[in-house]
């Protein structure tokens, strides 16, 4: 079997992320899915949170924050369609905490989806998870 | 017959247009290179979401909420005609092409009996509306950016439609805009938003994406098919949106550079003409002169 699987990361804007990588944690809405190669084919939607890619020898190579979209595997192939994509390492945890300040006490729908975004951006910046496996 | 000075002033205004005009083209040429480009890159997640999407609809699934999306209202009573302009003029027909169609579509639509309302986005579609139609008009969308809008633009266009939608405002959302063919054919077309018109879609596909969909049939679906389909049908609005205002505005700046090509061509013709009278009218100004000296001298 192939030791690596191909991975797409899109975002409707640009094409963010396309290599082969080792594996690839995506957070499915019912839970994460950890992606190898040669996984059954799925599709899903995804929940607010972290997709982490990891080269063949399973250290992290990047980590990126979703918004929410969809991820469609095949033994291939991985491809996650993102509406917001954001680097982890570009997202500054003291702009978004003021953020986070300034939309909690918001009621209109849109600016709360905002406040929950922004406050699971910051668990996410605090998550020490599936760093090292 | 004109002076010598004012020919010499229409010339300098000619040349002073030719110069903006020239100059306008080149903008628009550099930025119909970096809408292609933001159009190109929309295009992998665009594809993508449309194959997930056309996989989950044939699979038929019935209900309430927002797969309205896709099945519809049940009536085709109220139309909602969406014209898609940019906010700029001086780029030839493209805004009024379709600002013409649109009209039309609207005459036929009142014809059959049936209601119409108009969101309009871009300046020049919300301008011309609120001179003949200002009561149909519910909201305008203008500022989309010189090089296309970015994706907030899109979603804040598509959450409003849908919001009038389930509130029941309208049965079917068509869309007039801009095809961008190539750099210099734009073609107005009609796109239906709502409900999604997935048998049209499916019969524009080749062979073998066909194929492809085939063994869709085997695909795991988390959570369920029916809640990523609910997932989708509203993004798929979005993205459709955003595609289309990117198209749109490849479109407009394309039309822009062929219109301005042809009027910096235009003005060279101009000054050409009326170099050759200003230099007729000068040499006749001369020989008149040295008649005067010559006939003088002669007297003498």
């Amino acid at each position: 079997m192939e030791s690596t699987i191909s991975f797409d990361l899109v975002s409707p804007e640009q094409l963010v992320f396309n290599d082969k990588v080792g594996m690839i944690i995506v957070p499915g809405k019912e839970g994460d899915i950890g992606v190898l190669p040669g996984h059954s084919k799925l599709l899903s939607s995804l929940r607010p949170g972290r997709v982490m890619v990891y080269g063949e020898d399973k250290h992290l190579l990047q980590s990126f924050f979703v918004s929410g979209g969809f991820v469609e595997i095949n033994p291939e192939k991985c491809i996650v369609l993102a509406e917001e994509v954001f680097e982890m390492s570009s997202l500054d945890k003291n702009k978004i905490e003021k953020q986070v300040q300034e939309l909690e006490n918001e009621t209109s729908n849109e600016l709360k989806q905002q406040y929950l975004i922004a406050k699971l951006k910051i668990e996410a910046l605090e998550s020490t998870h599936y760093e090292k496996i | 017959m004109p002076s010598l000075k004012d020919l010499k002033t229409k010339i300098t205004s000619v040349s002073s247009t030719k110069k903006i005009t020239s100059a306008m083209k080149m903008v628009a040429a550099s930025k119909l290179r970096r809408s292609q480009e933001k159009a190109e890159s929309a295009r992998p997640y665009s594809s993508r979401l449309e194959e997930m999407l056309l996989s989950l609809a044939s699979s038929r699934i019935a209900g309430e909420g927002v797969i309205r999306l896709l099945t519809g209202t049940g009536k085709q009573e109220r139309y909602l005609v969406i014209p898609v302009t940019a906010d700029r003029g001086l780029c030839g027909g493209f805004n009024s092409n379709i600002n013409r169609e649109t009209t039309k579509y609207i005459r036929s639509l009142e014809n059959e009996g049936k209601n119409t309302s108009l969101l309009t986005i871009g300046k020049k579609s919300r301008d011309f509306f609120n001179r003949i139609m200002k009561d149909k008009i519910i909201e305008s969308f203008i500022d989309l950016g010189s090089t296309g809008a970015g994706y907030d633009t899109a979603m804040q266009i598509s959450n409003n439609i849908q919001s009038l939608y389930f509130d029941d405002q309208f049965d079917v959302c068509v869309l007039i805009f801009n095809k961008f063919k190539s750099a210099i054919v734009q073609e107005v077309t009609q796109q239906q938003l709502i409900p999604l018109d997935v048998a049209n879609k499916r019969t524009e596909d080749d062979e073998d994406v066909k194929e492809e969909r085939k063994d869709n049939s085997i695909y795991t679906y988390e959570p369920d098919e029916a809640s990523i389909l609910q997932d989708l049908l509203p993004k798929n609005i979005s993205i459709q949106i955003f595609k289309i205002l990117l198209e749109s505005n490849a479109g407009e700046q394309g039309a822009r550079m062929v219109a301005m090509d042809n009027a910096t061509r235009n003005a060279g013709e101009m000054i050409d003409g009326l170099t050759l009278r200003y230099n007729r009218t000068r040499q006749a100004f001369i020989t008149k002169e040295l008649i005067e000296i010559i006939s003088g001298a002669e007297s003498v």
